[in-house]
């Protein structure tokens, strides 16, 4: 992907170019996230018994559990994107590939080999994680567009291999044995979330992320420096693959039934893409907030028949919307390097049109 | 076996309708128009109603389409596209994945979520030669998708818009030094790619039941099709066209390999394409 234009790159996010301004702003995200965290760890222990009979108010009953756990879940998917997609620069279209695999792991151990969830689980991560590393090695020598698609075809063609063979339940699916607790997949899924975030911030400030913002920027360059391209770009894959993984494999359980069409479905990868988009690519908090916001629209807006097509559309216009006049995302639209402005908006569309 | 060999020839004919649009927008433009199965199920709904609506033929409606198309096509670019063109790729992929959801939902809301198809008085006839025996909607599609290879050809290496257009897909500020309209020439070529994936449309309903989302699959068969044969050339995408029928068909026929792995073959040779020849069979370009 070439990365001539002006200001259109990447974002250059408050990592590669640390200012007094970016700090700041990086500390006052942090001290929001804390306290978001503090108050998604508290809110669901209102539902336990020991609170209910202590006559605390029940502030999350089971439609607040669906759609906070749905949202975590997002924040995990994107997030993963965000380290290949936007650290490294490979816009992998076929990420969820490697949720497929991860429940379909999960799913045959336990099902077939009568594994405990607790063991099967971490299993679903190693093996999306070389899953990637067997995909990655091909296609990671493709760029671009080449790339996008290639990794959509995997996806597709997996999913469309699967549900075509018996032993993975065919195209009737698997059903899980059920978990009867909406407390665990929540905080699997928030603790997945946690962990996406902090994976990110770490490889952020480590030379591996040096390395693959490098990478982003000037592959050639990159390999001139010294930096093992193939090496970081397959180990990012892999990292990418592994908490995607995570996020399948307790998905299925959650979930109770996969099959095609829920543990391969595409919505999963673009969604995710849209959402790393919308809050800000190459940012630690960016996907985070994306996901937030987008999945948070969706799920309020959801419903059947007609309405359906109408918040289809709507998500479309968003979409569309957002690329013209946000490129770089929420994150750098409220307080980054400009602000708040009608001629933030104005030069970005003369930066990026005819 | 021979027969179908001419049943993936004539089923190529439908992809290389499909390929030429996806090629131009790709080759000139530099975007991936994920929007493109959206804009052939237009096409398809246009000629159904107007079957329907006033019987006529499917393929008489075919010049409506292409007009349709080009109009819808060449607003699409200069009102929207536009907007983003300088941006990375990235971009201009999800501004028509936006679309495509746009279209695809705005035609769900028009004509519901139903089949619709077009039947005609030729539909079940076929030409018998020999022991082959060929559909006439298949070998009429092959000979309209031919033609307009031909037409593409012409515009693209005979007239004056299509030296403007190929000048801007060779470099478009040396373009825009010589006195080409960059906004007006980028409409122009996004509403050829679109004419064809009218053309595309109208082929398709003849033999096949549309629904609205039913255009999802031709976008990603169009980009095998072009990666297949190569970017930037009329005569690449009709070798590429044809050869995806061909594989298709032949790769469904294998014994233990139904029509339900029609994606992963087609994705199966697209992976193995790009690894082995990553600029096509008969592409100049290289990655």
């Amino acid at each position: 992907m070439t990365t001539a234009e002006p200001g259109t790159q990447a974002p250059e996010g408050s990592f590669s170019v640390v200012t007094r301004a970016s700090q700041r702003r990086e500390r006052i995200l942090f001290i929001a996230a804390g306290v978001a965290l503090l108050i998604l760890v508290l809110v669901p222990l209102t539902s336990l018994d020991a609170a209910q009979s202590a006559g605390l108010p029940l502030l999350a009953d089971r439609y607040w559990f669906r759609i906070a756990t749905t949202i975590l879940m997002f924040v995990i998917v994107a997030g993963a994107w965000n380290i290949i997609g936007g650290l490294t620069g490979y816009p992998a279209f076929g990420n969820v590939v490697f949720f497929g695999v991860g429940a379909y792991t999960v799913g045959t151990l336990v099902t077939k080999a009568n594994l405990p969830y607790a063991l099967a689980l971490p299993a679903g991560v190693l093996v999306a994680a070389a899953g990637a590393a067997l995909i990655g090695l091909p296609l990671l020598r493709l760029r671009g567009h080449y790339f996008a698609v290639a990794s959509l075809g995997v996806a597709v063609a997996t999913g469309e291999v699967i549900n075509n063979l018996q032993f993975f339940g065919g195209a009737s699916g698997i059903f899980m044995p059920i978990i009867r607790s909406d407390l665990l997949f929540y905080f699997l899924m928030l603790g997945g979330a946690v962990g996406t975030v902090a994976i990110t911030w770490a490889v952020l400030h480590s030379r591996f992320g040096f390395g693959l913002i490098a990478i982003r920027e000037d592959e050639a360059a990159a390999a001139v420096i010294g930096v093992n391209t193939t090496l970081y770009k397959v180990a990012a894959y892999m990292l990418s693959a592994a908490l995607t993984g995570f996020a399948g494999a307790v998905y299925a359980e959650w979930n109770v039934f996969i099959d095609q069409s829920t543990a391969f479905n595409l919505d999963i990868s673009i969604d995710s893409i849209l959402m790393a988009l919308i809050g800000g690519i190459g940012t630690l908090f960016g996907p985070l907030i994306g996901a937030a916001v987008l999945e948070y629209l969706i799920q309020s807006f959801a419903g059947g028949g007609s309405l359906a097509a109408y918040t289809q559309v709507g998500l479309g216009v968003l979409l569309t919307v957002a690329v013209i006049f946000l490129p770089r995302g929420i994150v750098d639209f409220f307080g980054g390097r400009s602000s708040f402005s009608l001629r933030y908006l104005r030069r970005t569309m003369r930066e990026t049109g005819v | 076996m021979a027969e179908q060999v001419v049943l993936g020839l004539l089923l190529g004919g439908i992809y290389v309708a499909l390929g030429l649009g996806f090629s131009l927008v790709w080759g000139i433009l530099n975007i991936v128009n994920l929007a493109y199965g959206a804009l052939v199920m237009v096409a398809a709904y246009i000629t159904w109603q107007l079957s329907t609506s006033f019987g006529l033929d499917p393929f008489v409606t075919i010049p409506v389409n292409l007009v349709a198309l080009f109009v819808i096509g060449y607003a699409i670019q200069y009102l929207v596209i536009n907007r983003i063109i300088r941006a990375p790729f990235l971009y201009t992929f999800l501004i028509t994945f936006g679309l495509d959801l746009v279209v695809v939902n705005g035609l769900l809301l028009l004509f519901k979520a139903d089949f619709r198809s077009v039947n005609t008085y030729y539909s079940g006839s076929s030409l018998t030669a020999g022991p082959l025996v060929i559909p006439y909607i298949r070998l009429w599609s092959l000979l309209v998708a031919l033609a307009l290879a031909g037409i593409m050809w012409w515009i693209l290496n005979r007239t004056r818009t299509g030296d403007a257009i190929q000048a801007v897909g060779a470099d478009k500020d040396a373009a825009r030094l010589v006195g080409i309209n960059l906004a007006h020439t980028y409409g122009l070529t996004f509403g050829l790619g679109a004419a064809c994936a009218g053309v595309a449309g109208a082929l398709i309903v003849t033999y096949q039941a549309i629904t609205p989302s039913a255009g999802e699959p031709y976008t990603l068969q169009s980009f095998v099709v072009v990666i297949l044969g190569g970017l930037g050339r009329v005569s690449a995408t009709v070798i590429g066209g044809m050869l995806f029928g061909l594989i298709e068909v032949l790769g469904q026929a294998v014994p233990g390999v139904g029509a339900g792995y029609a994606n992963a073959i087609a994705f199966g040779v697209l992976v193995l394409v790009l690894l082995l020849r990553p600029q096509g069979l008969m592409g100049r370009q290289t990655l």
